[in-house]
């Protein structure tokens, strides 16, 4: 119960400090501006959406369920980056620690989307993969799920990529069936994040 | 046998010139039957609808494109991202950052357009050829570009972009001498330096002189010069900019 309240109150003080640094960012944007600084003004602007960034990830991550099936998620693994240009805010929990692991990450403006949308609305290319993956559907998104090597010859591992509007939502689950991944997906509330990230 | 063979060929010979006569004969009627039937119409006109009539889409003939937007107002902008960020629309909030940031850009490449020389080199700016575009993804997509010509077609074309991307494939050739330096005794790409800021100099018979300058860390200037008699006269005209006061508008170091 005390750690359950510790960790609450150190979530408190982290958005807190978010907050704080967005409208720290903003209040040079404005008078750098003011003062005809375009550049220092373009950079705070910068600094400010990162700011953003950080916060939506953080607020996605309290989205993701703490349990998977029998995974509990690695909260120090949990991370949120993100980069102004290319590609914007990267988010990733992963989950268990034991035989079996799941991996779950977020990327806006993710350079594989227009990839994977192509493998999803064309299945002539899906077909070229040799039949490793094969599209379906979770929670009503279209999704590609790919099959690869487990951890003993006996073994797979899946990865199920969902693109969510401009972002790529990929979910990794190591030796396990393809209904056990997307059993486990099922368990994400996609529509929530697809809402916070788009 | 060999008769058989003169007469083959002079068969296969009077067949053809028949077929090509009974072909254009065949055109020639289908021509003048076109032309009783609508006779304003020219055969040159309906042989083009056809044309276009064949990929089964109507070509536009209307419409007077888009009208022009003033940037984004900075100041509202940036008022709606706080407004949106306080009500933790962060969606919203982010999609105002990005509109304050093209506005401010937008006005820094005015504001550089303005630094940039009415006359260089003989030639007068041609201000209907000015562009500053920028695009939402913060920064990495800002062109200026400005162009200046005489009416014996010379001209000079700027850009200046901050394009990462870009200079880093510029950056590539700066550091890797063996890429753009020849032996050979037409020397048409090489290296040089532009008020110390390292540069690449390329002439193409058909294109003239490209002078691309690397400013600071990923904003690169680019002179694309038509009829300059010499290189010396291209790196004459590009010393004359003050790339200085450019790099720092950037905020280049």
């Amino acid at each position: 119960m005390k750690n359950f309240i510790l960790l609450i109150a150190l979530a408190a003080v982290v958005n807190v400090c978010r907050a704080q640094d967005f409208n720290k960012a903003m209040a040079t944007a404005k008078a750098s501006y003011s003062a005809g600084k375009l550049e220092d003004a373009h950079f705070a602007l910068q600094q400010a959406m990162q700011e953003v960034d950080l916060t939506v990830g953080k607020e996605v991550l309290k989205l993701l369920p703490s349990k998977l099936g029998t995974m509990t998620s690695v909260s120090k693994d949990d991370n949120v980056s993100s980069n102004v240009g290319f590609v914007g805010a990267t988010i990733h929990r992963a989950y268990g620690q034991g035989a079996q692991n799941a991996d779950i990450s977020i990327i806006d403006n993710s350079p594989l989307i227009a990839m994977t949308n192509s493998l999803l609305n064309m299945p002539m290319m899906g077909m070229m993969t040799g039949g490793k993956d094969k599209n379906v559907k979770v929670q009503g998104y279209k999704a590609r799920l790919e099959k690869q090597a487990g951890s003993t010859p006996d073994k797979s591992s899946y990865e199920l990529q969902i693109p969510l509007g401009n972002a790529l939502f990929t979910f990794k689950v190591n030796d396990c069936t393809d209904d056990q991944i997307l059993a486990l997906a099922d368990t994400v509330p996609l529509q929530e994040i697809a809402k916070l990230i788009e | 046998m060999k008769r058989t063979l003169y007469f083959s060929c002079l068969l296969v010979a009077v067949i053809s010139v028949h077929t090509v006569s009974a072909q254009s004969l065949f055109k020639k009627l289908k021509d003048k039957v076109s032309q009783k039937i609508n006779p304003n119409t020219d055969n040159s006109s309906s042989n083009n609808n056809n044309n276009d009539a064949s990929n089964g889409k109507p070509v536009n003939k209307v419409g007077g494109g888009l009208t022009n937007t003033a940037p984004p107002d900075v100041k509202a902008e940036m008022a709606d991202a706080e407004a949106a960020h306080n009500e933790k629309k962060y969606s919203d909030a982010r999609y105002a950052l990005s509109q304050a940031l093209m506005g401010v850009e937008i006005q820094l490449g005015n504001q550089i357009l303005k630094s940039l020389p009415a006359t260089s080199d003989g030639l007068d700016a041609n201000a209907s050829k000015d562009v500053v575009m920028s695009t939402q993804w913060g920064w990495s997509n800002l062109s200026i570009q400005r162009v200046w010509e005489n009416k014996n077609d010379k001209q000079m074309t700027i850009i200046i972009g901050n394009a990462g991307i870009y200079a880093g494939l510029a950056s590539m050739y700066f550091t890797n001498a063996a890429m753009v330096e020849t032996n050979n005794n037409k020397q048409n790409f090489k290296q040089t330096r532009v008020k110390g800021n390292k540069a690449i100099i390329q002439y193409e018979d058909n294109t003239g002189y490209t002078l691309i300058v690397s400013l600071g860390q990923s904003s690169m200037m680019v002179w694309q010069c038509v009829n300059f008699a010499t290189e010396q006269e291209v790196m004459d005209t590009a010393n004359s900019f003050d790339i200085d006061g450019i790099k720092k508008m950037l905020g280049e170091q």
